[in-house]
C-alpha cells in the first residue's frame, strides 16, 4: 500500500482549501492517497503498527473466526446441540461424532460450536453495556468535579470495594438463573454492573487531563455548549483508552461468564455454554477424558485471541500503555 | 509507621462495614422464603411465621443488621439456621485450607514468574524473552478451572492417579474434626494441584508485568550507575532494578484480589477441597444468610487485609516511601 501512495503523492494538490473530498478531485475516480507519510493521521500510523504484528493478526483472526462461527452455528452443527439421544451417550470421537457425544447423547462438537454464541454475546454486550453506562458518569465527574464528581465516584468505589466474584455471584442469585435469551441477559446484567466502574474511573482520568488543554478553553471561549464539547471534543480524545481496555475487557467477561456457569450461575441448560458443559463432564474425567477437554479448549482460545487482540490493539494505539 | 498502621486498621472499619451491609441487603432481596428449606414443602403458614420470628426473620432488614453487628462485636457470627452450627466455628475450620492454597498458589506464581520476567527483560526479543511472554500471554487467557482441568486429566487420568482429584487430608496438627485424614504427604498431593491451577493465571499476569517495569527500570541511569561503578551484574539486576519494578507490580497485584477470591472458590469447587470458597458458594445458593455473612465478611477482611500488606510492602521495597 505504501507504494501506491508513493506514485499517487505526484498528483498535485488543491493549492487552496483544505477538503481533499471526491467532489473536488481533479480526475474523476482516482482517490486521493488516504496515507501520506508527512501527514498520516494518528488513526493511520495505529492502522500501520497492528498490521505489522504477527500476534496482533492471529488474535483479530481468531476474533474474526469465531464471531463467524457463532454467526453461523446453525449451519456450521452438524446436529442440534440440544437434541438427545438415549442410545447413544458418550460416544468416542468418530466421524459421525467428531468430538463425541456427552451423557445425553448430545453431538459435543455442536455444543461446542453453539456455546461460542453464549462466550461472545454475553462477552461482548457485557462489556459494551458497562462501557455505554460507565463512561458518560466518568465524562460528567471528570468534567464537571466538585459535588457531582464525588457522588459518582463513590458510588462507583462502593461497587469497586467489592471483590468481584463475590458480587457477581450474588447478584447472579438474585437474578436467578434461566436458560435462554432471558437467562443470557441476565449473566450479561451481572457482569456489566461490576465492570462499570471500570470505565468509569478509566474515563474521569483522561477527562481531568483534557479538560484543562487549551483546545478545550477555546471552546469555552467560543461559547460551544457542555454537552457539545464532552460528545464532539473530550470523548474522541480519550478513546484510545477505551478501546483497548474494552477489547481486553472482553477477554475478562468471557473469563467470568464461563465461570459463573462453570459454577451453575451463568445460562442454564439446555442453552450450550462452555462453562457449564465443562463443570458437567468433568464428573465423567476418568471414563471419557476428552469430553471436558472441547468447552475449556473453546474457552481457551476465544479469551486467547481477544487477549492478542486487545495487545495489539494497545500497542498500535496507544505506545504509551506499552 | 505503628500509628499508621493503626490509622489504616480504624480505616478498615467503614470498608468492612459497607461490604458487609450490602451483602447483607443484597441476600435479603434473593426471591423466595428462606424458611422454607428448613420446614420443607409441607408447612403451615403459621409455622413459617414462628420460624420467622425466632430467626428475628420478620424484622426490618436494618434492624436485622444491626442486630447481627451487635452480635459480632461480642465476638458472636450467628449461628446458621439451616445447618444450626456456628458461623464462626465453620469459617476457622475451613479458613487454614483456602489460606494453604492461596499461600502455595502465590508462591507457585512468584517461583515462575520472577525469572521469567527476569530473562524476558534482559534478553528482550530472544527466542527466551518470546518464550516467557508467549508463555505468559497462554497463562492469562486459561480460566483456572480449565488449568485444573488439565492438570486432572494429566496426573489423576494420564498418570493412572498419581494426585488424587478430589477431597482433602488436613496437615498435622490442624485436623478440626475427631477424624480425619492427617498427613503431611497427602496434605501435599492433595493441595499440589489446586495451587498450581490457581498459581498458573497469576503467574503469567506477574510475568507480563514485571517485564514491562523491569523494561522500564533497566534503562534508567541509577541502574547504568549501578553498573558503571563496577557492582556485578546480579546484584544490579536483584537489589537495583527488580526490587523497583516489583512496586507497579505490587500495586496490580492487590488490586487482583477479588480474581484471586473467584479463583478459590473455582478450584475448590472444581478439586472437591472443604476450603471457605465451597463454604461461600454453598452458603450464597443455598441462602444461608448466617453463613453468607460470615463469607462476606471474611473476603471483605482478607480484602482490605492484603490492601494494607500491598501499601506496608511498598516500604520494604522502596525505603524512601515512609508511612507517618
Amino acid at each position: 500500500m505504501a507504494d501506491s501512495g508513493e506514485s499517487l503523492r505526484m498528483t498535485p494538490r488543491p493549492i487552496s482549501g483544505g477538503s481533499t473530498t471526491e467532489a473536488e478531485l481533479p480526475v474523476p475516480g482516482v482517490a486521493w492517497p488516504a496515507r501520506v507519510a508527512r501527514s498520516e493521521s494518528p488513526l493511520a500510523q495505529g492502522v500501520r503498527r497492528f498490521r505489522r504484528s504477527t500476534t496482533a493478526l492471529v488474535g483479530a483472526a481468531i476474533v474474526v473466526g469465531l464471531v463467524l462461527v457463532a454467526l453461523f452455528a446453525d449451519a456450521l452443527a452438524p446436529r442440534s446441540p440440544i437434541a438427545s439421544d438415549q442410545t447413544r451417550t458418550f460416544a468416542r470421537p468418530s466421524w459421525d461424532y467428531p468430538l463425541g457425544t456427552d451423557q445425553l447423547g448430545r453431538d459435543m462438537l455442536s455444543r461446542v460450536i453453539h456455546g461460542s454464541r453464549i462466550s461472545l454475546a454475553v462477552g461482548v454486550s457485557s462489556v459494551l453495556l458497562a462501557l455505554f453506562v460507565g463512561v458518560p458518569f466518568g465524562m460528567i465527574a471528570g468534567y464537571y468535579g466538585g459535588r457531582v464528581d464525588a457522588v459518582v465516584m463513590r458510588a462507583m468505589d462502593l461497587i469497586l470495594a467489592f471483590p468481584i466474584y463475590l458480587l457477581a455471584i450474588i447478584l447472579m442469585v438474585i437474578f436467578t438463573p434461566t436458560a435462554g435469551l432471558i437467562g443470557t441477559m441476565k449473566v450479561t446484567a451481572a457482569i456489566a454492573i461490576v465492570r462499570i466502574p471500570i470505565y468509569a474511573r478509566l474515563v474521569r482520568g483522561s477527562v481531568l487531563s483534557i479538560k484543562e488543554k487549551e483546545y478545550i478553553e477555546a471552546c469555552h471561549a467560543l461559547g460551544v455548549r457542555d454537552p457539545l464539547i464532552l460528545v464532539r471534543h473530550v470523548l474522541p480524545n480519550c478513546l484510545a483508552p477505551i478501546i483497548v481496555t474494552t477489547t481486553l475487557g472482553i477477554a475478562t467477561s468471557i473469563i467470568v461468564e464461563a465461570t459463573l456457569s462453570f459454577l451453575g450461575l451463568g445460562t442454564q441448560p439446555p442453552t450450550p455454554s462452555w462453562g457449564w458443559d465443562l463443570k458437567a463432564n468433568v464428573a465423567f474425567i476418568q471414563a471419557t477424558p476428552w469430553l471436558s477437554l472441547f468447552p475449556g479448549l473453546a474457552i481457551f482460545v476465544t479469551v486467547l485471541g481477544f487477549n492478542l487482540f486487545g495487545d495489539g490493539l494497545r500497542d498500535a494505539l496507544d505506545p504509551r500503555l506499552k | 509507621m505503628r500509628t499508621y498502621i493503626l490509622k489504616r486498621i480504624l480505616g478498615v472499619v467503614p470498608t468492612v462495614l459497607m461490604i458487609t451491609l450490602v451483602v447483607f441487603v443484597m441476600m435479603r432481596s434473593v426471591p423466595g422464603d428462606p424458611v422454607v428449606p428448613l420446614l420443607g414443602d409441607a408447612y403451615t403458614e403459621e409455622d413459617a411465621i414462628k420460624v420467622r420470628e425466632a430467626y428475628g426473620l420478620n424484622k426490618p432488614v436494618l434492624v436485622q443488621y444491626a442486630i447481627w453487628l451487635g452480635k459480632l462485636v461480642q465476638g458472636d457470627w450467628g449461628t446458621s439456621i439451616l445447618s444450626g452450627r456456628p458461623v464462626l466455628q465453620d469459617v476457622l475450620v475451613r479458613l487454614p485450607v483456602t489460606l494453604e492454597l492461596v499461600v502455595l498458589s502465590m508462591g507457585v506464581a512468584l517461583v515462575i514468574a520472577i525469572p521469567a520476567a527476569i530473562i524476558g527483560a534482559l534478553r528482550r526479543n530472544t527466542w527466551a524473552d518470546y518464550t516467557a511472554t508467549s508463555v505468559a500471554m497462554i497463562g492469562v487467557s486459561i480460566p483456572e478451572f480449565f488449568t485444573g482441568v488439565l492438570l486432572l486429566l494429566f496426573f489423576s487420568v494420564g498418570l493412572g492417579g498419581l494426585l488424587p482429584s478430589s477431597g482433602w487430608v488436613y496437615l498435622p496438627g490442624t485436623c478440626p474434626m475427631m477424624v480425619c485424614g492427617v498427613s503431611l504427604w497427602g496434605n501435599l498431593q492433595h493441595v499440589l494441584m489446586p495451587a498450581i491451577a490457581l498459581g498458573i493465571g497469576r503467574a503469567a499476569l506477574l510475568t507480563r508485568l514485571l517485564r514491562t517495569s523491569m523494561l522500564e527500570v533497566i534503562r534508567t541511569e541509577y541502574v547504568t550507575t549501578a553498573r558503571a561503578k563496577g557492582l556485578a551484574e546480579r546484584p544490579v539486576v536483584l537489589k537495583h532494578a527488580l526490587k523497583n519494578a516489583l512496586i507497579p507490580t505490587v500495586t496490580v497485584m492487590g488490586l487482583q484480589v477479588g480474581f484471586l477470591i473467584g479463583g478459590a472458590i473455582v478450584v475448590e469447587t472444581l478439586f472437591a477441597m472443604p476450603g471457605l470458597g465451597t463454604f461461600g458458594i454453598d452458603a450464597i445458593i443455598g441462602r444461608d444468610y448466617q453463613q453468607v455473612q460470615g463469607f462476606a465478611l471474611v473476603t471483605a477482611l482478607a480484602f482490605v487485609a492484603i490492601n494494607l500488606i500491598v501499601d506496608l510492602t511498598y516500604t520494604f521495597l522502596d525505603p524512601r516511601i515512609r508511612y507517618a
